[in-house]
């Protein structure tokens, strides 16, 4: 770890006022310190800023610096987020990571975590080992010739899948962007992730009402049964009126370079009968596009069987 | 059956392990890593972190710490960093930053710029398999490839062409590290001349010896200490880098050091267990009889060849009656991290190919897999005189085929809603052996006693199992019983490995207590003591006359003006290696839910029935078994160190390398069938700190197919294994 300047901003203005890298919860960012992989000259401790408090009146709102824990059992969150939350990390890491920081957190490549490697994350132009590496970790879908590292975030799958929002306050003021929109695929430019402005702070996090997200889940595939990020993860929930489906939202985690939302397989849900039949045709389509790579063609068979799993799990007993 | 006598220490923090002490005016070390696989150093750039604050010291191959080559008759050579620029191996110690404090350490380590002259690598265990060479003897000596033929058989190929049944497939297990959950690490301490090094080890007077040798040090002048030791396995047997780094520079220095691996630099600055692929061929008459044994195995290992895992000889070479079988062991160098033993070394990735081609036999003859081998059980290893010397492991498989509920198994497993669930057995064994152990027994004045000897408690138990030998052979309580363990300075009480301690420490105790109660009886009938001249007897602690006077050994003791009386006792193994075949033997049931769509493996129950001679305390023996277990959980599913073509490890720290955690383990059921084997040892006890480990990746893999019909020949299974 390279020494720094540690700050402890006591409102939003001052902490927009002094550029630096926000600290929160630490989990991911103390972790890539120690690593080398981030070396900020000023931290900003954000902990005592008023970004708190959860509210499940029309909708939810969430403060930014709340934590995984105290989210994942209120008891007004849809099923969806809170399962993909108690399915993130060990209770140490939930009850210490913030729910902004979670959907800040950096991508688990191992080759973006190693500073003796080069990685076109980390070092822009430096190559990406994984494409030809140890790649069975990566992601199939949103990739480029640049990285192929996969979003880690679980809670961020569940939050795209039901148009969650986040507020941003920055120097020229406050905007609220699509959480789906914030994230980018790599491209060319896969040192940046997001659509986050210098000195930009999550504020909040904006989930729109939506009555039948009460029937939701998150199924996560993966290597062992706690504490390990996800192969592949499903988010969905839907709304099955006399054994059709009416709607139905699916997003999709470890297989992208951002959290998945999954379109076609909504499209083709939506009115079909709630079948196993019928889930297994609409998620069919849902590896349309993969580019597996050596190790991880078994994503592209996978994912689909993931959503089925879901939609299965979310719906039984009132299947046609 | 009483509590393991370092538990409370253990939960409560207050057992100091190695890197737990602190000295005044103590400095701290960082190992510096190599980041090519072969190749050598051209310069190493250390301005930057000579210059950064609190720098002590900088060592490298170009300003090193000088340090000879230790060699052992048990362990062969131990390499010892910084003594030549050549890289063998991605991550390999390379530098030593020391500094006032433990970050200033770490954060200078970062500053080392180094050139290397690159030259190419093979890490590739399929690349490799092609150039493979005949590993060494095995441990018993015998050639690498060897060959039992019935009379008139002239090949191996032969008695497989002539058997009506063949099975035959290639199996590979994964390179693993121990990753203990203490790191590998030391305190050096030197004064007035000597040197005290505080590490974690199975032996102190090993590393004692070890540390002598590479310092250039007299023996008596080196004393390690390793009261509590944070897991071993295997990997702590030979004195680590920290260890010789830290005593080296503390010598140079002329302070303190204290040096500790992190988490990530043990995966290739210790030792690993190597990968293995083994090719089996088994013949049977149609009703499952053995005929044809043959286990062909590749181990990896290092550039200059290492430690080679032994897998057909710790099985196939013992396990099964067959009046033909044929073994051979090849090496493949590679520029891979060092190997070394790790739990059941040769048996567990062994079982995993033997235990598996035997179910495959009994699922291609539609046979019960533990009919099959009921009746392939054998009552010497094959082509040996020397019967078993002691063995029950068809009442292991009885009794765990009830308990589990075997006979509930059918051909194709079953569906519990989008399970599918399967059952899996397996054969385990680990030798019994023996090393040579002295330990020392102290009678004192207050009535208690010590039991003490240089060996180490890595977790086992051994400690517990001290004080229950020393009180039963003292006839004494247990509470009255201090044991002692780690610290050089005690008897050499040899490597705590191999599943030998209880019995090894054990068979001393039992030469040493008689010995100091005969000292004890001496004292008490000499001239001028309470019972001069006096024919006496000792029991429950007491000294006995025949007129019906009696004393307590404390009472003789101060009565005499003694503080103590003690006795050293030796044992090794003897004349019983030419009279039997020693082994522990076990019956391993697992069940396993695989998911219908998503294809995660999952354990659901667990028993281990085994036969280890007399079990001293089950609670700290059903510990062993299950941690074993768990362990076998852990090759068959999760675990496996994968070395990318540079040679780094693609999974080198503990976000990727994985362990199964308590949501992946359920019940572990244990049970013992207790036969003492005198015959092995006075002590009637023969080891279990191996054998938990042995069946269960088999027991596993024959679960999955159970339940899916998909039969995996390599470990870890994964997901994609079991997709179409």
């Amino acid at each position: 770890m390279r020494p720094f300047e540690l700050t402890a901003p006591a409102t939003v203005d001052d902490a927009l006022a002094s550029p630096g890298t926000f600290l929160a919860g630490g989990t991911t960012l103390v972790d890539l310190m120690k690593l080398d992989v981030l070396t900020p000259h000023r931290v900003l401790d954000i902990n005592a800023l008023p970004l708190r408090g959860i509210d499940a009146g029309d909708g939810l709102r969430i403060g930014a610096l709340e934590r995984m824990s105290d989210v994942a059992a209120h008891p007004g969150v849809y099923p969806v987020i809170s399962r993909a939350l108690l399915q993130s990390a060990s209770q140490q890491l939930r009850n210490m990571a913030s729910i902004g920081g979670n959907l800040m957190q950096r991508t688990r490549c191992s080759y973006f975590r190693d500073v003796a490697t080069p990685c076109n994350k980390r070092v822009p132009g430096s190559g990406c080992p994984a494409i030809a590496g140890a790649n069975r970790m990566h992601a199939v879908l949103g990739t480029s010739d640049a990285c192929v590292a996969t979003h880690a975030s679980d809670l961020a799958v569940a939050l795209v899948a039901l148009d969650a929002r986040v507020r941003l306050v920055g120097a020229d003021g406050e905007r609220t962007v699509v959480l789906a929109d914030l994230y980018r695929t790599p491209g060319g430019t896969p040192e940046v992730d997001n659509d986050l402005r210098p000195g930009e702070l999550i504020s909040e996090i904006v989930v729109p009402r939506l009555d039948w997200a009460t029937r939701s889940t998150y199924v996560k595939v993966r290597d062992r049964q706690s504490y390990e990020f996800a192969l592949c993860s499903a988010a969905v929930a839907i709304d099955v009126r006399d054994g059709r489906v009416v709607d139905a939202r699916v997003a999709v985690g470890g297989v992208a370079t951002v959290p998945w939302r999954l379109p076609a397989v909504e499209a083709a849900l939506r009115g079909a009968p709630a079948t196993r039949a019928s889930f297994e045709d609409a998620a069919a389509v849902a590896a349309e596009g993969a580019r597996p790579l050596s190790a991880n063609a078994f994503k592209a068979s996978l994912l689909p069987r993931t959503v089925v799993r879901a939609l299965l799990e979310v719906t039984e007993g009132d299947r046609a | 059956m009483i509590s393991r006598l370092d538990g409370p220490n253990k939960v409560t923090g207050r057992a100091r392990y190695g890197a737990d002490n602190n000295v005044p005016g103590m400095v701290f070390g960082h190992v510096v890593l190599s980041t090519i696989a072969h190749g050598r150093i051209t310069a190493m750039d250390v301005a930057a972190a000579r210059n950064a604050p609190g720098v002590i010291a900088v060592y490298t191959p170009f300003a090193p710490l000088r340090l000879r080559t230790p060699v052992s008759p048990f362990l062969g050579a131990t390499w010892v960093p910084l003594q030549n620029t050549d890289v063998a191996h991605y991550g390999q110690p390379i530098g030593f930053v020391v500094a006032e404090t433990y970050e200033q350490a770490r954060d200078a380590a970062m500053l080392v710029g180094v050139s290397y002259d690159e030259r190419p690598a093979l890490t590739s265990m399929r690349d490799g398999l092609a150039t493979a060479q005949d590993a060494p003897p095995a441990m018993d000596g015998a050639p690498p490839s060897l060959a039992v033929l019935a009379p008139g058989v002239e090949s191996i190929e032969d008695a497989l062409a002539a058997s009506p049944v063949v099975v035959e497939a290639t199996y590979t297990t994964a390179t693993q590290n121990h990753a203990a959950m203490e790191p590998h690490s030391a305190v050096a301490v030197w004064e007035s001349g000597g040197l005290t090094v505080h590490s974690g080890n199975q032996g102190s007077d090993l590393v004692a010896a070890a540390l002598a040798d590479a310092l250039g040090l007299d023996l008596a002048r080196v004393h390690v200490v390793n009261p509590f030791v944070g897991g071993a396995f295997g990997g702590k047997g030979a004195a680590s880098t920290p260890a010789f780094l830290a005593a080296a520079a503390a010598r140079d220095l002329g302070r303190p050091v204290k040096a500790a691996l992190t988490r990530e630099q043990v995966f290739t600055a210790t030792a690993t267990r190597p990968a293995t692929v083994q090719r089996l061929s088994i013949g049977a008459d149609e009703d499952g009889t053995l005929i044809a044994l043959r286990h062909d195995s590749w181990s990896s290992t290092t550039a200059t060849p290492g430690f080679v895992e032994p897998t057909s000889h710790g099985t196939s070479r013992e396990w099964y009656a067959t009046p033909n079988v044929a073994i051979s062991q090849k090496m493949v160098p590679l520029h891979v991290p060092p190997t070394t033993f790790m739990r059941a070394p040769g048996e567990a990735p062994g079982s995993f190919a033997l235990e598996s081609a035997i179910d495959e036999l009994a699922v291609a003859l539609d046979v019960d897999p533990i009919e099959l081998r009921r009746r392939n059980s054998s009552v010497a290893p094959p082509g040996k005189d020397l019967q078993w010397s002691s063995k029950h492991l068809d009442e292991c498989f009885r009794l765990g085929a009830t308990r589990f509920g075997w006979a509930e198994r059918t051909r194709r497993g079953r569906a519990d809603g989008d399970w599918l669930v399967g059952l899996g057995t397996a054969t385990a064994m680990f030798p019994a052996l023996r090393f040579p152990a002295s330990v020392r027994v102290t009678l004192r004045d207050d009535d208690t006693a010590e039991v003490a000897t240089s060996g180490a408690d890595p977790g086992t138990g051994l400690l517990t199992v001290l004080a229950l030998i020393g009180a039963e052979s003292l006839d004494i309580s247990p509470e009255r019983v201090t044991p002692r363990l780690g610290d050089s300075a005690l008897p050499p009480g040899g490597m705590s490995g191999g599943s030998t301690a209880t019995a090894s420490a054990g068979s001393a105790i039992m030469i040493a207590a008689p010995q100091a109660i005969d000292e004890l009886l001496a004292l008490a009938s000499g001239p001028g003591a309470p019972f001069e001249g006096a024919e006496l007897s000792y029991a429950d602690g007491r000294v006995l006359a025949a007129d019906g006077r009696r004393m307590t050994f404390g009472e003789v003791l101060r009565a005499t003006g003694r503080r103590s009386i003690a006795a050293v006792g030796s044992s090794a193994p003897g004349e019983e290696m030419t009279k039997h075949s020693f082994s522990s033997f076990g019956a391993q049931f697992c069940e396993v839910r695989v998911h219908r769509w998503t294809r995660e493996v999952r354990v659901s129950r667990m028993l281990g029935v085994f036969d280890a001679g007399r079990i001293i305390n089950e609670q700290t023996a059903r510990s062993q078994i299950i941690g074993g277990m768990i362990w076998g959980v852990s090759a068959a599913l999760h675990e496996g160190l994968e070395i990318e073509e540079s040679g780094r490890p693609a999974n080198g720290d503990f976000a990727s390398y994985l362990l199964p955690v308590n949501a992946d383990i359920p019940d572990v059921d244990v049970a013992f069938v207790q036969y003492p084997d005198t015959l092995h040892n006075p002590v009637g006890a023969r080891g279990l700190g191996e054998i938990g480990v042995v069946g269960m990746a088999a027991a596993i893999a024959n679960a999955v197919h159970n339940a899916t019909g998909i039969r995996v020949r390599h470990i870890p299974i994964a997901i994609e294994d079991l997709l179409d």
